[in-house]
């Protein structure tokens, strides 16, 4: 599972932009690198909300749980 | 609920200051960037953030200089725009200490504005035949002096990094809410091999658990700002290894918790173990990588955060940071731990 987050969040913060800097442009070196940033952010943020999924999925399976038991 | 709302304050806090509060001006680069004694030479200053266009009373003042006893002052200086300045130096006829080259800084200052400085910037080679003592009066005749501070909030500029310091507030304290969560992990495993309730081991575990999200969040952030700063994602840096080692032996916690049919030997197990990570989780994130060399700030003995990584104005920013991201991290594991609760009063397990 941790695998698998670190994947997710290593393809978002560099395989993507770096898809972007193909050709002549390298957006995430522009204006002083402030887009790296804003994938640090992104990383941040996504990684918090994939925990929080996960979290919910979890509680999903409990509700079905207790009410095949109800 | 008091805390959950100071974590959303600050982290707000964080995310706008961390944006918006301008960078110091700076150098980028100077070209040429080397020259050879006697020559007459027009060198443009590249500059980040600068306003060198902008109309003042005197002149900038535009040097290249050694140390605090050699430098050279350009004679003219004229301003293409806010971040390009053409300045032209006659270069002395012979190095101070009889050197065949010195390293030169660049250092431009505005009046207004103040002063901007590049750390070895510039080149500059002894042409042969020419060393002849005394040294050159051009290196003392006009020392670095009456520079002018830069006014306002904002945070250091720093070559290579330029914008990029900003992840000191989202990368660095996600290190720290992982300490803080690891450490409230090994206090519950503690108390649980004291008393062991099922509360205990549920917050260890959890603790733990979100302790680990931020650590992956950490090293994923890291090696996005690294991309871009040191060339590239994973540099086999001391402290990238030893994280990644650290992170490991807390995998390892859940394998083992997840080994045992009996929840109580499992529990009581993982207590014990859990200070054994804890314990060797110190020397690895914070003794190991200051002894050996590192791309990151803070080894080879210095201690992080000295005044060139860390200034007044991010500590202003930093410190709620951290806080922020602790309690954010906390309120994550809270909500594991009641869904933890719940499932184990629902399968008749507590």
């Amino acid at each position: 599972m941790a695998r698998r987050i670190l994947t997710f969040l290593l393809w978002v913060g560099i395989s993507l932009p770096a898809a972007f800097a193909e050709g002549n442009r390298d957006f995430m070196r522009e204006t002083g690198k402030i887009y790296v940033v804003v994938v640090t952010l992104l990383v941040i943020f996504l990684g918090i909300v994939g925990y929080l999924v996960r979290l919910e999925r979890k509680l999903t399976k409990l509700e079905h749980l207790s009410k095949d038991d109800a | 609920m008091w805390w959950k709302l100071t974590s959303v304050i600050l982290l707000l806090y964080t995310i706008l200051a961390g944006f918006l509060v301008p960078l110091k001006s700076g150098i980028e680069r100077v070209e040429p960037n080397t020259a050879r004694t006697g020559e007459q030479v027009t060198v443009r200053f590249y500059g980040y953030n600068t306003f060198f266009s902008r109309p003042s009373e005197v002149p900038i003042r535009v040097w290249l200089y050694y140390n605090s006893s050699y430098a050279l002052m350009a004679d003219v200086v004229r301003p293409i725009n806010d971040t390009i300045l053409e300045a032209t130096f006659r270069m002395p006829i012979n190095l101070p200490e009889g050197k065949p080259f010195v390293l030169l800084n660049a250092l431009a200052d505005h009046p207004t504005e103040g002063a901007s400085i590049l750390p070895i910037a510039f080149t500059l080679h002894q042409t042969p035949g020419s060393t002849q003592i005394p040294l050159d009066s051009a290196w003392t005749a006009r020392p670095v002096e009456k520079l002018h501070p830069q006014k306002g909030f904002s945070f250091p500029y720093q070559n290579i990094l330029y914008e990029t310091i900003r992840n000191t507030y989202f990368h660095v304290p996600m290190w720290f809410v992982l300490l803080f969560l690891f450490a409230a992990s090994v206090w519950y495993s503690l108390k649980y091999l004291r008393h062991p309730e099922t509360e205990y081991d549920r917050r260890a575990a959890a603790y733990a658990e979100v302790g680990i999200l931020f650590g992956l969040m950490g090293l994923a952030s890291g090696m996005v700002w690294a991309t871009y700063t040191w060339g590239k994602p994973w540099s086999n840096d001391i402290k990238q290894l030893m994280t990644a080692v650290a992170l490991l032996i807390y995998f390892a916690y859940f394998v083992l918790r997840g080994s045992f049919s009996d929840p109580e030997k499992s529990a009581r197990l993982a207590a014990v173990y859990n200070v054994f990570a804890f314990a060797s989780l110190i020397p690895l994130l914070y003794i190991l990588p200051r002894m050996f060399d590192s791309l990151h700030p803070g080894a080879t003995g210095n201690p992080a955060f000295g005044s060139q990584d860390l200034d007044n104005t991010m500590r202003a920013v930093f410190y709620p940071a951290v806080v922020g991201w602790t309690l954010l991290g906390f309120w994550i594991a809270d909500l594991r731990i009641r869904f933890q609760r719940l499932k184990d009063r629902t399968l008749g397990l507590d």
